[in-house]
């Protein structure tokens, strides 16, 4: 079906840039493993769809599509809870160095 | 008793050297210390040339971390007590003595209250919106105040030693009042008066960040 070529092509185009900035070293080997598994998965889900409609009769979703956005679902806030907190670190941390900075500033200007 | 006046400032040359020379006037025994929130402007120069101790952020942190950079410079300069006042003009330079007063009988904390002084010319929905947040903050931390969120207080060093400001932002000023009833502080409210101008309209809080305020207060 066309949808299958469609996503395909956009999984593949993914996996690519996954390379790339692996090659580039912008992405650590871990992350990069971790993401292509989790890729790799999602086009066999596409190849397959049979298999996503098993595994979500197995679990009582009626359907295969149905299960994949639920864990699309948790995945994505899970993901975002998680840039939540790092961004939040980040602002502080960023705060402590431009006062860090301030008074140190301040005080080679009166000594 | 050495009192230091911390003064956040974030692109408020147009107000800074009146509002230094103003209360360098009515507090001429005081550390003038004014922390440039990393301003566009001449925010920092000005504040110098007026005579406050300057000092610098880089960029732009908040006024609640602005705060607490100028009360750890403050700390350096072995002050006994530190008030908080606003950049703006809308504050009245004479009345830090009567919070500064307030400290010496006894008080860790003395919070100015716009509701128990005068508010001139304060636009209604702001009334609305200090009225919700009253109720808010009386029910979240039970502490019985006649204003919340009034940046017009003084604290001893002891009891600012004590205070643990983790908000950058606004929410800062709601963080000051957990941490009032978390530390047992023993506070009170003097009345304060607080001038409405269009220019610190402009310049200050608009009500909608209100609602931002509760995103910091509730989900950080």
């Amino acid at each position: 079906m066309l949808i299958q070529i469609i996503l395909l092509i956009i999984i593949a185009v993914i996996v690519l840039r996954l390379a790339v900035k692996y090659r580039a070293k912008e992405l650590p080997g871990k992350q990069f493993i971790s993401w292509l598994v989790f890729w790799l998965a999602a086009s066999a889900a596409v190849i397959w769809p049979q298999l996503t409609v098993n595994i979500a009769n197995r679990v009582g979703v009626g359907r295969g599509s149905d299960l994949v956005v639920y864990l699309a679902l948790i995945f994505l806030f899970y993901i975002l809870f998680r840039l939540f907190l790092r961004i939040e670190k980040l602002e502080k941390n960023l705060t402590k160095v431009a006062r860090a900075e301030a008074l140190k500033e301040k005080n080679d200007s009166t000594e | 008793m050495k009192l230091a006046i911390i003064i956040p400032a974030y692109n408020e040359a147009e107000k800074i050297s009146s509002v230094v020379l103003a209360v360098k006037a009515a507090q001429p025994e005081s550390l003038i210390i004014v922390v440039d929130d990393g301003s566009g402007d001449a925010t920092a120069e000005l504040a110098a040339s007026a005579g406050a101790d300057v000092l610098r952020h880089k960029i732009n942190r908040g006024q609640g971390a602005a705060l607490k950079t100028g009360v750890e410079y403050a700390f350096r300069r072995y002050i006994d007590a530190a008030v908080f006042f606003d950049a703006d003009g809308q504050m009245e330079p004479s009345e830090i003595k009567l919070l500064a007063a307030e400290l010496s009988q006894g008080y860790d904390v003395v919070l100015g209250s716009r509701n128990l002084g005068r508010a001139l010319n304060m636009p209604l929905a702001k009334k609305i919106a200090k009225k919700l947040a009253l109720y808010f903050t009386r029910f979240t931390t039970g502490l019985k105040l006649t204003d919340t969120h009034n940046g017009f207080q003084a604290w001893t060093s002891g009891s600012l030693k004590r205070l643990n400001l983790g908000q950058d932002r606004q929410a800062y000023a709601s963080e000051v009042l957990h941490e009032i009833k978390r530390l047992k502080l023993k506070y009170c409210e003097v009345p304060v008066t607080i001038r409405y101008t269009g220019y610190s309209i402009k310049k200050g809080q608009s009500i909608w960040n209100a609602f931002g305020i509760l995103w910091d207060l509730l989900i950080k």
